[in-house]
């Protein structure tokens, strides 16, 4: 019981971060019906940021949060007005093949600069523990990760659904169309939502920073998670994107745990295409017609 | 028909020279380049059948190529069996994969069906890296001593230079070519355009959707299927990332866009310019032009910096063209070609 209550939790708290991810990925998506398959290299990107702020300046991870979200919203924002907005209108296998080429583009950018080595970010907590009681503990790092993910969902959810600008692009996301005969700026949504998107991947990237291996291709591992987890939720589904990123991390840790760690990305790939088969519009989205 | 005529010459010309090429370029370097070429070629045009002309964008094409690779080379280290017949037991276990994976992916259209393509060649790299016992795992399989290949008792060839796989890539090129050439003029090939144009025109036309895009597929896997066994015997060593990771169904995908999906001369067009330029970052060629050209100094900071290190990004040069030729010539090199022909015969 210990075992099972302690693979649990730690795949609820690791789930957190990965909802961060996908709901960054379905933001987008919802926005602009582009799937972001350079998602996984953005968050890579605030990783190394993390990485630097710490090595050189001496920043915590967790604090540098603080400067890695606007640098990551201001870096998706660039991404979004000088490249993706030109193919929004393009076939979806442009779209694709652009952001796919962005993401080599940043990969391996970053190995030029900083070589393909593996990188280790050690705090002084890296692996600390917390006892709960029970036989059950949970790892320090991942614990404040998970809160700081709760409370940027937190804030973010209030902001797409009290401010008017979260507003604007929930009207967007459902209707870009009619959105734009409203008055809504459609253009500017597209690269908050590409900004906003960014930042959340780059925090995911600065939140795990501390307990993952930092290497140029680390990302390709997060575009293929963020896709299973949005599709689970539903593609443009902010709370599915929430419940799925959880679910995936429970998914995993369970598989590892009872399975083999070997094969946890494997249970994770062939629910993805269970889901596609028996539920392609996901947990919480609509059928598409 | 004069135009016809001219075509028939360079081709004869082209095929004279090719086949004639090893017995005058003798440096392994330079045969080397063109087996890479024709491979590439041959990658290319096999996922031009499903991508370009049944308009079926797949990222997963390294399932294909490394089941390919994988079979042959496994029966040829285990069981001491020779790759002109494990070729056989690769391409049949493909069509099994490619069924199954039509079977699920072709239910899904658009972005759905590129994700399910690549969770699909995932699950077959992760695979290969958990069954240690058949696979050998991380380590990946090396076997570089190939029999001699017979015909009636009589040796035609030993495998001791790059000779006799500069002929089987030769054949492997122009066997994919002339597969798409029958692919685009038969019935079959307008069943796919049309499927690619307007899935539900098509179907109310009568075509089976399912059908067609099953025999894309079918052939489209089973010719990289053996490009991947050939890569497999040529280089004599596979392991998950380089004959299943997300980066072989990304190159093989760019080389038939960045010359042109859906044309018969796009993907070698692509091979044309990916190959030498990935072979000169590799190989370090731009770094020494730089220097003799006198813009950066070898000894200098960047000089080195570059030497060490733009051999390892060569990747980075596909993600630029893929940015450029999506933004710029949406159509691939083949489109931009007929865009500045169609212009100068408007001129003229």
């Amino acid at each position: 019981m210990a075992v099972f209550m302690q693979s649990l939790i730690s795949g609820i708290l690791i789930g957190g971060v990965y909802a961060l991810i996908g709901i960054g990925l379905t933001l987008i998506f919802g926005v602009m019906r582009v799937i972001n398959f350079g998602h996984g290299d953005i968050l890579m990107v605030g990783m190394y940021l993390t990485y630097l702020l710490f090595t050189y300046l001496g920043i915590d991870p967790f604090v540098s949060v603080l400067i890695t979200f606007p640098l990551m919203f201001l870096f998706g924002g660039f991404l979004q007005k000088v490249f993706i907005n030109r193919v929004l209108n393009a076939a979806a296998q442009n779209q694709i093949l652009l952001t796919i080429g962005l993401g080599l583009i940043m990969s391996n950018t970053v190995m030029l600069i900083f070589t393909s080595d593996y990188k280790i970010l050690s705090t002084s907590y890296s692996s600390a523990t917390i006892q709960v009681g029970g036989g059950v503990s949970v790892s320090t790092p991942l614990l404040i990760s998970f809160l700081i993910t709760a409370g940027i969902t937190a804030a973010l959810y209030w902001f797409l659904l009290k401010t008017d600008t979260g507003q604007a692009i929930r009207a967007t996301a459902q209707d870009r169309e009619a959105a734009q005969l409203m008055g809504i700026n459609v253009k500017r949504m597209s690269i908050l939502a590409f900004g906003l998107g960014s930042a959340l991947a780059g925090t995911a990237g600065a939140l795990i920073a501390p307990t993952y291996y930092i290497f140029p291709q680390v990302g390709a591992v997060f575009t293929l998670k963020a896709f299973v987890i949005t599709v689970l939720g539903g593609m443009g589904s902010v709370v599915g994107a929430t419940l799925g990123g959880i679910l995936i991390g429970i998914t995993e840790s369970m598989s590892a745990v009872y399975i083999s760690s070997g094969w946890k990305d494997v249970v994770v790939f062939v629910l993805f295409l269970l889901v596609l088969l028996f539920r392609p519009s996901g947990l919480m989205g609509k059928s598409r017609t | 028909m004069p135009k016809t005529l001219l075509k028939a010459v360079s081709g004869a010309v082209v095929l004279g020279a090719l086949l004639a090429l090893p017995r005058y370029v003798e440096s392994p370097y330079a045969l080397h380049m063109m087996i890479l070429l024709f491979l590439s070629v041959s990658q290319g045009q096999s996922w031009n059948i499903l991508g370009g002309y049944a308009g079926q964008h797949s990222v997963g094409h390294a399932a294909y190529f490394g089941v390919g690779a994988y079979t042959t080379m496994m029966l040829m280290h285990t069981w001491q069996i020779a790759p002109w017949f494990g070729v056989w037991f690769g391409m049949a276990l493909v069509v099994v994969v490619a069924l199954a994976i039509g079977s699920i992916c072709f239910r899904l259209r658009g972005p759905y069906f590129v994700l399910a393509s690549i969770a699909v060649a995932e699950i077959l790299r992760l695979s290969a890296i958990n069954l240690t016992t058949l696979t050998n795992g991380a380590e990946g399989i090396l076997a570089t001593d190939l029999p001699a290949f017979r015909i009636g008792g009589r040796v035609v060839t030993e495998f001791l230079t790059k000779v006799p796989f500069y002929y089987i890539g030769l054949v492997l090129a122009l066997l994919t070519l002339a597969i798409t050439y029958w692919v685009q003029h038969s019935k079959l090939g307008y069943f796919l355009q049309a499927i690619r144009e307007d899935q539900d025109a098509a179907h109310s036309l009568g075509i089976s959707i399912s059908r067609y895009k099953n025999i894309a597929l079918v052939i489209s896997a089973v010719l990289t299927s053996l490009a991947g066994s050939f890569y497999g015997i040529y280089v004599g060593f596979v392991d998950p990332p380089t004959v299943l990771g997300l980066d072989v169904s990304v190159q093989i995908m760019l080389i038939c866009i960045i010359g042109g999906m859906g044309t018969l001369w796009g993907p070698v067009l692509g091979a044309l310019v990916l190959v030498p330029l990935s072979e000169a970052l590799r190989s370090n060629l731009i770094t020494e032009a730089l220097v003799q050209v006198g813009l950066v100094s070898a000894e200098s900071r960047v000089g080195l910096f570059l030497k060490e290190n733009l051999a390892h990004a060569h990747v980075l040069l596909y993600g630029i063209l893929v940015v450029l030729v999506i933004l710029f010539m949406p159509e691939g090199l083949m489109g931009f070609v007929r865009k500045l022909a169609s212009r100068r015969k408007r001129e003229a």
